[in-house]
């Protein structure tokens, strides 16, 4: 029983940013993880719900470790979390990562397009790697 | 189990159930679930508080929690006869449609005028400000042997929380 | 100077309504042409990025949250400004009971076309304000 209750499971924090295609694919990734890659261990946290001060979202932040996703480098997920509930575990930059890849970012912030599906499986393994990582080490 | 037992063991399994006059949560996730004390509960989610010679009906933190944010609401109207677990109109989410149960016979006095413009009520407070009618009960003290108190409801909304997540 | 519109959604991810107001905005700035709207990433605010804290305090700005809870109206706030006009994207749902979108993120033809009504909502509440400032 007390096993079941002391499960844990990792917070992901996207950046949702409007402004660029990043913030776009942040999302994209986010949810692939939540509903495909690891269900069972990844919960969202809702950047704009917890900066607005939902005590859920806080609370679970601060009790079980947590993955920012950002999709620049002004890292606005991972400043937050540092601000209001403490340092995540992992934090990843989308224009970073796709850089590293040889990747070009989403043109465009309304749709992503057929060509973006490779940058969107690439930061959704990258998340699940990290997710992975937490699990392991405890 | 009787209820003196139920109170202690949800309190030794559990470190981080919270306890306070009014209510009870328990964090699953993200999420904290409430059952608020001095109410009484029925298997199908809906709560009845005692108000003087009336009953207070709504719904409960874990229905409003697991269908969302509600869009559209059907309430009977004052004046009408329901019976214990019948139909009390309907909720209807983004996600789903769900019948309303009463927990308690009797005529509807006064429904809750604010859900009208704002159903969302229900969502940002069920215990409060998101009651749904008072009704004068035909016979409440039989009514009442069918429903749970808070802490015999707790460990059911508990089980039902750990269904709704195995789903996912 | 004429003022800009700020306009911010939620973006929230646990819903459909926080893409539908994200989209909705994107359609008014990108489709509908609204030379005068921006957007901006409302997370900046928390972050006290001065770019984005003198978009928000010099211009008017419109907050487009996906129900109750109000994270945009909210975040806004405490970031210094009142909001010039707050919307809910469940308003419009109300109002068209059978466009249910179909996921999330992926809202599909129904959800669309909710987000289409939507922006038309936004751009005549748009020049609401506009007028309102002239």
């Amino acid at each position: 029983m007390l096993e079941e209750f002391k499960q844990v499971k990792v917070g992901i924090i996207p950046c949702n940013g409007e402004e660029i295609g990043e913030g776009t694919l942040t999302r994209f990734a986010c949810r692939r993880v939540l509903d495909t890659l690891r269900p069972h261990d990844t919960v969202t946290i809702c950047l704009p719900l917890f900066i607005a001060g939902d005590k859920g979202e806080r609370n679970f932040a601060k009790a079980f470790p947590t993955i920012t996703v950002d999709g620049c480098e002004k890292r606005c997920s991972q400043k937050s979390t540092e601000r209001l509930s403490g340092r995540p575990k992992h934090a990843i930059v989308i224009s970073e990562l796709l850089k590293e890849h040889g990747l070009e970012p989403p043109q465009s912030r309304q749709a992503l397009e057929e060509k973006d599906k490779a940058a969107v499986d690439l930061v959704a393994e990258e998340i699940a790697r990290k997710v992975d990582e937490i699990l392991e080490n405890g | 189990m009787g209820n003196e037992a139920l109170m202690r063991d949800p309190f030794q399994r559990r470190e981080n159930i919270s306890v306070n006059e009014d209510f009870m949560e328990a964090p699953y996730d993200k999420f904290v679930f409430r059952v608020m004390k001095g109410y009484f509960y029925h298997p199908e989610e809906c709560w009845a508080k005692e108000e003087g010679n009336l009953i207070k009906v709504g719904v409960t933190d874990f229905l409003q929690k697991t269908v969302g944010d509600v869009a559209f609401l059907e309430l009977p109207e004052a004046g009408m006869e329901l019976t214990r677990d019948g139909g009390a109109g309907t909720m209807e989410t983004i996600k789903v449609t769900v019948t309303l149960i009463s927990p308690v016979g009797g005529r509807i006095k006064e429904v809750n005028s604010a859900l009208e413009e704002n159903p969302q009520l229900i969502n940002t407070d069920p215990y409060g400000e998101g009651w749904l009618f008072r009704v004068a009960p035909g016979d409440w003290e039989r009514d009442k042997k069918i429903l749970m108190d808070a802490q015999t409801y707790f460990p059911q909304m508990e089980a039902k929380i750990k269904e709704e997540m195995a789903k996912k | 100077m004429k003022k800009k519109v700020v306009v911010l959604p939620c973006s929230g991810i646990g819903k459909a309504y926080g893409e539908m107001g994200r989209q909705a905005i994107y359609e008014l700035i990108e489709d509908l042409e609204h030379e005068e709207v921006t957007t901006t990433c409302l997370a900046r605010l928390m972050i006290d990025d001065p770019e984005t804290k003198s978009l928000v305090q010099d211009n008017l700005v419109m907050t487009v949250d996906g129900c109750a809870r109000d994270c945009a109206r909210k975040n806004v706030e405490n970031a210094g400004k009142k909001v010039d006009k707050a919307l809910r994207v469940i308003e419009i749902f109300k109002d068209h009971r059978d466009l249910k979108p179909e996921g999330v993120l992926e809202l599909g033809e129904p959800g669309f076309k909710l987000v289409h009504i939507l922006a038309e909502k936004l751009g005549r509440e748009i020049d609401c304000l506009e007028r309102k400032e002239q």
